[in-house]
């Protein structure tokens, strides 16, 4: 033990008397710490976001409330709060949460018509994207590798010491190994601190936090075996390193690239605008329609109503919502086809990302967090689930029974209540979502 | 300089394009960079022009669909409303800056002003987040990477061979060594913008400015200079060929990878900005104010009421020659519209402070300066998509209060009150489908080239401060090389 610590300990001494080296691992716990911090701010600020929202939202509910008693007037001034709150990982990886939206307010008006609208955030940044820790970990931090490791050997060679060193070591580990440990530990410490750090103040699980331990072990493991390996017979340092980097290049930036151009032309999306348009024309349309074709459409889907779509004047709440919902069913086809043409995409990214060690890690990490493409289909899967919800809710007040009660508006479904509900049910958990 | 040393300067550019070629790394390096910089530009011409022509089509079948409407009451068009799309600007085929990140088409209706939706990156495959293969991410990140592992060794190496003070002992000042070294790798810079430059020619065909191209490929011209400079001056300042290698690495992995994040997170932090759905809640609040245009009894309107009577010098409403509902819809759109712009340049204004700070790290980064230049002067930055918004709120405006006008003058205001009596009174409250022309057809064009020229000066400022910076370091080590 003691002959291993005194290797160490040499080596440590070593480096520290390399100051580019110490600038270099400074440097990484400098941006792995501004990531997390930054990530820490963002979640905070997402979080009070939607608390904000949630209590204007009850403000805004309760005042259209007093204003209108009608079940129709309601269901059109009443909107409802929608959102998906950062899990307790998202700090470390922002993931899609820039792209994709995650909070949105819907009321009982066709839904096709609203779900695409999405607050997102300033566009120029999201394009530069942001900094988190698993942009620092899977695309920095095999470049600091690269960095760190390229001249092990090469150095010596160059500085005429690499033969006396070789034959004068005790051992093979005592030269070489203890350099690699040293300095893939202290690259360790460097960028995992922050990440335990801001896993404590987020509170993410134990488990969470050994398995993305785990997978930047391995990660960083490859790099620098990769490292050491073409290193080991080259005397030109920068050769290896414009190899590596090459490497890097390629598994970074290329094979993503090509993917994504590979996968663009294979799978094939209805155009977004052609949804809406769709869901216009089918809404607009039933205004000059005879009610009878509505209502007979609405009865198809909606049996349970088929006694009680009878008209007494023009314009009635019910004949209004009932085409709403026969707009919806129009576009669905092309809606699904939309929703599964992206799924499919992102599916067969993963299959790409086998090729790029930087883009596997960067999937795993934003599914543990739950900040992926995947989040945010079931997120708007979630939507859907509302509204539908909401549907339930207006669909008798306005066929049957007239101005809802008090206490039926204070049992009113809420986003809230709606996803705790669906916890019970472990099938619509995971990628299939349909 | 005398002509003797200008003949000097292309002789040892000549001999280091020599040493390229003979050397394998160099080759591979600089063919990677032409067919990655080639390729960019053909993928990224051919995807925004297919973009481009798709979004005008929409367009077409928009404007068509409305004007094809059949009679209907005039009202019912408000809701009918309007698709906007957002073209490219023509230069987009090289940098598409944020066209993927913010919806492209917009729903125009009425007494809203509705998100733009649909943004690409959505439907993406999220495989595009390190990079994409457009000549702007291809340039401003890729190329410096080329340009330093062909570039490090210009003057370490002649140090290493201790090739050095025998040049500078035959007469050839430091000075002159580093110009010729900088000449060959300025050599390489034209080469990489050959492409970009003839692809940004072409759009002149397409109604861009001459202006707007030649900012675009000056502005190229002068990042790749700042990176030439900088592989010049590490190269001179270091005594190994390795120490030189790292050094530049490192710079870049900081300027090129982690300062554009850097910048970006700052500005999220240092400015947040409330989103959509918040500020909505504060918009409703003001409209509430200003009373439901669909109900012409709401108290809001009772001044306005007895204003028109006053006007008209009648006693009742049934009495005016004109459709009061109309009038009532004209008077809140106008007055909600007000409401709704303040919010919006609200908005507007958050988000450009937001991106101005980003901006600043131009300062010290020249990635972050070219980034925002190529953007502002292509017109794929966050002032187009604002102009966007801006031009389809006065398109949206412009055809409501049309339709609202066509309420006033061509409805009864008789047959509008009993328009849900039965099905023939629905029919008579219905205006001619002629009045649907009112819809002005709509093409968006990005700002002039002088404004976005004038927008991108501070970008240009910045790359020419890193270049004066460098030129007088590589100077002051220049006169000291050994």
């Amino acid at each position: 033990m003691s002959y291993l610590f005194l290797h160490l300990k040499r080596e440590f001494g070593f480096l520290l008397r390399q100051k580019y080296l110490v600038v270099l691992l400074l440097c990484t716990f400098a941006v792995s710490a501004f990531a997390v911090i930054s990530g820490l701010s963002e979640v905070s600020q997402q979080r009070e976001t939607i608390e904000r929202l949630k209590s204007a939202d009850l403000t805004e509910r309760l005042n259209v409330q007093t204003q209108q008693t009608d079940a129709g007037m309601l269901a059109y001034y009443t909107f409802h709060l929608t959102y998906s709150a950062p899990s307790n990982l998202a700090f470390a990886a922002l993931g899609e949460r820039d792209i994709y939206p995650w909070k949105h307010r819907v009321n009982l008006l066709a839904l096709e018509g609203q779900i695409y609208e999405s607050d997102a955030q300033n566009p120029e940044l999201a394009q530069a994207g942001k900094i988190d820790f698993a942009f620092v970990l899977s695309a920095l931090a095999p470049l600091i590798v690269i960095l760190l490791f390229h001249d092990l050997f090469a150095n010596e060679r160059t500085s005429g010491r690499y033969d006396l060193l070789v034959t004068t070591s005790s051992s093979y580990f005592a030269l070489w190994g203890a350099r690699i440990l040293v300095r893939f530990i202290l690259l360790l410490v460097c960028l995992m601190l922050p990440f335990y750090g801001g896993a404590y103040v987020a509170g993410s699980s134990i488990y969470d936090v050994l398995l993305i331990t785990t997978m930047c072990v391995a990660y960083l493991v490859f790099w620098a075996a990769l490292c050491i390996w073409m290193g080991k017979q080259a005397s030109s340092a920068p050769r290896v390193a414009s190899a590596l980097i090459g490497i890097w290049v390629l598994v970074a930036f290329i094979i993503p690239i090509l993917g994504d151009l590979a996968i663009n032309k294979i799978v094939h999306s209805p155009k977004g605008g052609e949804i809406v348009l769709t869901q216009r024309e089918a809404v607009n349309d039933a205004w000059d329609l005879p009610k009878q074709i509505t209502m007979d459409a609405f009865v198809a889907s909606n049996p349970q109503w088929k006694d009680h779509v009878d008209m007494q004047s023009e314009f009635e709440w019910k004949w209004y919502y009932a085409f709403q919902q026969v707009g919806d069913e129009k576009a669905a086809e092309l809606s699904h086809a939309y929703r599964d043409a992206a799924r499919k995409k992102y599916q067969l990214a993963g299959m790409v990302s086998w090729f790029s060690p930087a883009l596997l890690l960067q999937r795993s990490l934003t599914r543990k967090a739950k900040t992926d493409a995947i989040a945010a289909f079931r997120y708007e899967h979630q939507i859907r689930g509302f509204h539908k919800c909401l549907r339930e809710f207006y669909y008798p007040w306005l066929f049957i029974k007239g101005e809802p009660t008090k206490a039926a508006l204070n049992n009113m479904p809420s986003f809230s209540k709606t996803i705790l509900n669906e916890k019970d049910e472990p099938e619509v958990i995971g990628v299939q979502l349909k | 300089m005398s002509i003797n040393n200008v003949s000097k300067v292309v002789l040892i550019a000549k001999d280091e394009w020599r040493y390229w070629l003979r050397s394998k790394l160099a080759v591979t390096v600089l063919a990677i960079g032409l067919i990655l910089t080639l390729s960019s530009v053909v993928v990224t011409a051919i995807t925004m022009l297919e973009l481009s022509h798709t979004r005008h089509e929409l367009q077409t079948t928009s404007d068509k669909s409305f004007v094809d409407q059949p009679d209907r009451h005039p009202h019912r068009m408000v809701h009918y409303g309007h698709y906007a799309f957002r073209t490219p600007a023509p230069l987009s085929t090289l940098d598409p800056g944020i066209d993927a990140y913010t919806g492209n088409s917009i729903f125009l209706e009425g007494h809203r002003q509705n998100s733009a939706m649909f943004a690409d990156s959505r439907q993406g495959t999220a495989l595009t987040k390190l990079g994409s293969l457009t000549p702007a991410f291809i340039v401003q990140t890729l190329a410096p990477l080329l340009l330093i592992l062909i570039g490090y060794s210009g003057i370490s190496r002649e140090r290493e061979s201790q090739t050095l003070s025998y040049l500078l002992s035959q007469g050839t000042s430091g000075v002159t060594l580093i110009a010729g070294k900088g000449l060959a790798l300025l050599s390489v810079v034209g080469l990489i913008l050959t492409p970009l430059t003839v692809s940004a020619l072409f759009t002149l065909g397409t109604d861009e400015s001459l202006l707007a191209v030649v900012s675009f490929v000056v502005g190229y011209a002068l990042y790749l200079t700042v990176w030439v400079l900088l592989i010049l001056l590490a190269s001179s300042v270091f005594s190994k060929n390795s120490g030189s290698f790292t050094a530049l690495a490192f710079v870049w992995i900081l300027l090129c990878i982690v300062m554009p994040r850097v910048a970006s997170t700052t500005a999220a932090i240092v400015v947040p900005s409330a989103g959509k759905i918040e500020t909505d809640f504060a918009v409703k609040a003001d409209l509430r104010k200003l009373g439901d245009g669909h109900n012409t009894n709401d108290p809001a309107f009772e001044q306005f009421k007895q204003s028109l009577l006053k006007k008209y010098n009648v006693n009742s409403i049934d009495e005016l020659p004109v459709n009061f509902r109309g009038l009532v819809a004209s008077e809140s759109e106008a007055k909600q519209t007000e409401v709704l712009n303040q919010f919006a340049q609200q908005r507007m204004q958050a988000e450009l402070k937001q991106t101005q700070v980003s901006r600043y790290f131009g300062w010290v980064s020249p990635m972050v300066a070219i980034r925002s230049l190529s953007m502002i002067v292509v017109g794929t930055s966050i002032e187009t998509h604002h102009r966007f918004l801006r031009e389809t709120e006065q398109l949206r405006f412009d055809f409501v209060q049309g339709l609202n006008k066509v309420h006033i003058e061509e409805l009864d205001y008789q047959d509008d009150m009993n328009r849900n009596a039965d099905a023939a009174a629905t029919k008579k409250a219905r205006v001619s489908a002629d009045n649907w022309k009112i819809l002005q057809n709509f093409t968006f064009h990005s700002d002039s080239a002088l404004v976005r020229a004038h927008r991108s000066t501070s970008a240009f400022l910045q790359l020419l401060l890193w270049i004066a910076v460098l030129a007088g370091g590589i100077k002051f080590v220049g006169k000291r090389l050994l």
